[in-house]
């Protein structure tokens, strides 16, 4: 007699209550963008929960290192686990090699953590973005259970499926003639992003409030907020 | 796995200046495999009138067939074109008819005004809850790749060829981010005197 | 057990329903039997529970309130549940959902304090350390999928700034000005960030009305929440638990109700 706790649970009169569910769904979008020496990464700041929004002001970015910023969004309480053990982490590998690790080692890293739950995933679907060894934007993006992808651009997130054929559209030049794919300006990813957060904020639900966007370049990472329809 | 997305396809229609578009892409499939590149989803109602029809393919074509009966029907009978407006209450109602065993379709209706020329869009779900929004209507199974795209990309007044440019690649580039649409598409601009149909190429994996 | 309306050679049908039939053993009722021992150590519904807490932060300080009443179902069974917990004069904590949980974790937290007190380093414990440890063993509890059914409010002074956090049953955490769990979150959240926006630094007073002003729109349409209540304050000059207090009633427009309770 094996009871899995997310299997139902029968009482004695054989009626089916429902079980404890571990996961939530607390929304929230998050979008990447690599460049040559800079690298984006931008997150809603609402956390929602069914109808009802939990707050307007959450950040979803995690600094990790001056090169290195996580985005997350999904199940917030394994969001919260997730980027607490990374800290930690990161903290083991300064002391340990006298340098702090590189945005492609926390890549892997970030990986191999989620796989190690991989029959009791963290519900989270992560972006990393950064500068790799070189200076060169990175970005990287991953499923909940630790399949990772160096991308150019990437879109994560409830407003996931909203965003990404846009960045295809104007930052891959999918299907344009005539046109040569250049490597992208900071302005224009910047006016980019804004513009693709007010779109999904119109469709989606869980996104929305305002975003917080972070640039992360050679000298340092600075923040910038930009308000969204709060309704 | 939900019936809508057994055989996929996407369909969007968009208002420009004086001028609507639809477009749709060609594919047709049984869940992941893909059988055919030719598949019609959109239909010529009437001179300036079209309908799309996403959804359950054999029910794309079902409804097809029983919508033209009904427009064949009214056009004897009042002898003209009818009204787009009039046009969605026909589709809205034949739907209803089947409240509790429905059409697996979410229609999309584009057309002009007969009489005034007036652009309209409509579309449904798929017991016929009519919506007729003054920008664009999207449906099928990458409905949140078109929201995305066309509300960054769409914008009011749009000229035909704008229009053209705007619907295509809002179409392509969500149909590439959705494994059960796309492999060709086609798009047919609707003007006071003329109407385009393009077919696109996109890719085919 | 295997369906049995349909009779066939190798599950032939019961005599009457849940009774034996031919050829194979008969379990009698009430004796247990596989089937009827599966029984969960694991808690999944809650027992005895409290509804909605709300929180506030003013100019100086946190305000948390909840009322004393603890239902079973929908039984008001025990109406004299403090809730609200002086933690040490640095933190309040309102607690939601199931009672016993929270009694636990009370009791828990109590001896951590004294622990600490018994130190006598004249450190003492922070909000935001009460609140992450609080996250900490929650989300513990929901990975072993066993969880503490409780929705809890944590305020308190941070370095002089005021500091009010939530944890609910999954460790799903955040912070915010104000903040109110259960029914409480669709009902009395919308008033307290409407009074927020109109009037962004509080005074204490005004934040305790507003809060019972919340209590009170709950109690007319919670059907588990009750008149009587507790507040917690807690400025620098200290933490007041007023209470159990009663709300204010009106029921002139519901003329089928005599004279309140």
């Amino acid at each position: 007699m094996s009871l899995n706790g997310l299997a139902d649970c029968r009482t004695y009169e054989g009626t089916k209550i429902p079980s404890f569910v571990p996961y939530a769904d607390n929304g929230g979008s998050v979008i990447a963008i690599a460049g040559d020496d800079f690298a984006l990464l931008a997150s809603d700041t609402r956390l929602s929960s069914g109808f009802s929004i939990y707050t307007r002001e959450q950040r979803k970015l995690f600094r990790l290192s001056d090169t290195t910023v996580l985005g997350c969004s999904g199940c917030w309480c394994d969001t919260l686990t997730l980027a607490r053990i990374l800290e930690a982490r990161m903290q083991m590998y300064l002391h340990e090699h006298q340098k702090p690790m590189s945005t492609p080692a926390v890549a892997q890293m970030l990986s191999t953590m989620l796989y190690y739950k991989r029959f009791f995933p963290y519900y989270v679907s992560n972006v990393l973005a950064g500068l790799d060894e070189e200076g060169k934007g990175c970005v990287y993006c991953y499923d909940p259970v630790g399949h990772c992808q160096k991308v150019a651009f990437n879109a994560k997130g409830s407003a996931g499926a909203l965003l990404q054929p846009l960045l295809d559209n104007q930052i891959g030049y999918e299907n344009m003639d005539n046109v040569t794919s250049e490597p992208i300006h900071i302005e224009k990813a910047m006016a980019l992003l804004k513009d693709a957060f007010i779109s999904a904020a119109e469709r989606d639900i869980y996104t929305g409030d305002s975003i917080f966007i972070n640039i992360i370049t050679k000298d340092g990472i600075q923040e910038e907020k930009f308000t969204l329809r709060r309704d | 796995m939900s019936i809508m997305s057994y055989n996929g396809g996407a369909i969007v229609a968009m208002k420009g200046k004086n001028c609507v578009a639809i477009a749709a892409d060609k594919r047709f499939g049984i869940q992941a495999q893909t059988l055919a590149l030719d598949f019609q989803k959109i239909f010529e109602m009437g001179p300036h009138l079209f309908i799309g029809l996403p959804g359950l393919a054999t029910d794309t074509q079902t409804v097809h067939q029983r919508l033209k009966f009904r427009l064949n029907l009214y056009e004897l009978k009042e002898n003209r074109h009818i009204n787009p407006k009039t046009f969605a209450a026909m589709v809205s109602n034949l739907l209803y008819e089947r409240r509790f065993g429905p059409y697996f379709i979410e229609p999309i209706i584009a057309g002009l005004d007969p009489k005034t020329f007036e652009p309209y869009v409509c579309n449904m779900d798929l017991i016929g809850c009519p919506n007729e929004p003054e920008d664009f209507v999207v449906g099928g199974t990458c409905t949140e790749q078109l929201y995305g795209m066309c509300e960054t990309l769409w914008e009011p007044d749009l000229e035909p060829d704008d229009l053209f440019e705007t619907i295509s690649q809002a179409l392509i580039s969500a149909v590439d981010r959705d494994a059960i649409s796309g492999w060709g598409a086609v798009v047919h601009i609707i003007e006071k005197d003329k109407i385009t149909t393009k077919s696109l190429k996109t890719r085919m994996d | 057990m295997a369906c049995m309306s349909k009779g066939d050679w190798y599950s032939p049908v019961q005599f009457w329903r849940s009774g034996p039939s031919p050829g194979s053993l008969y379990s009698f009722p009430g004796v247990l039997t596989a089937e009827n021992t599966r029984f969960s150590q694991r808690s999944q519904a809650p027992i005895t529970t409290g509804t909605s807490v709300l929180g506030i932060a003013f100019d100086g300080g946190v305000a948390i309130a909840a009322d004393v009443l603890c239902s079973y179902g929908s039984l008001a069974r025990f109406r004299d549940c403090p809730r609200v917990m002086h933690v040490n004069d640095n933190i309040i904590l309102g607690a939601g959902g199931d009672y016993a949980d929270y009694q636990y974790l009370k009791d828990v937290i109590e001896q951590k304090i004294l622990e600490e007190e018994c130190l006598n380093d004249g450190f003492s414990l922070k909000p935001k350390a009460l609140h992450c440890w609080l996250t900490r063993v929650m989300y513990n509890r929901r990975s072993k999928l066993d969880p503490f059914w409780n929705s809890f409010i944590v305020g308190g002074l941070q370095d002089n700034e005021p500091f009010l956090g939530t944890v609910d049953k999954l460790g799903t955490a955040y912070v915010d000005h104000h903040i109110a769990t259960g029914y409480g979150a669709y009902m009395a959240l919308p008033l307290m960030r409407e009074a927020v926006e109109k009037n962004p630094n509080m005074t204490q007073k005004e934040a305790q009305k507003l809060l019972i002003k919340c209590l009170q729109v709950l109690y007319y349409r919670d059907a588990r929440s009750y008149p009587k209540f507790q507040i917690a304050t807690l400025t620098k000059e200290g933490v007041t638990v007023e209470g159990p207090l009663t709300l204010d009633q009106n029921w002139e427009v519901a003329h089928m109700v005599r004279d309140g309770v």
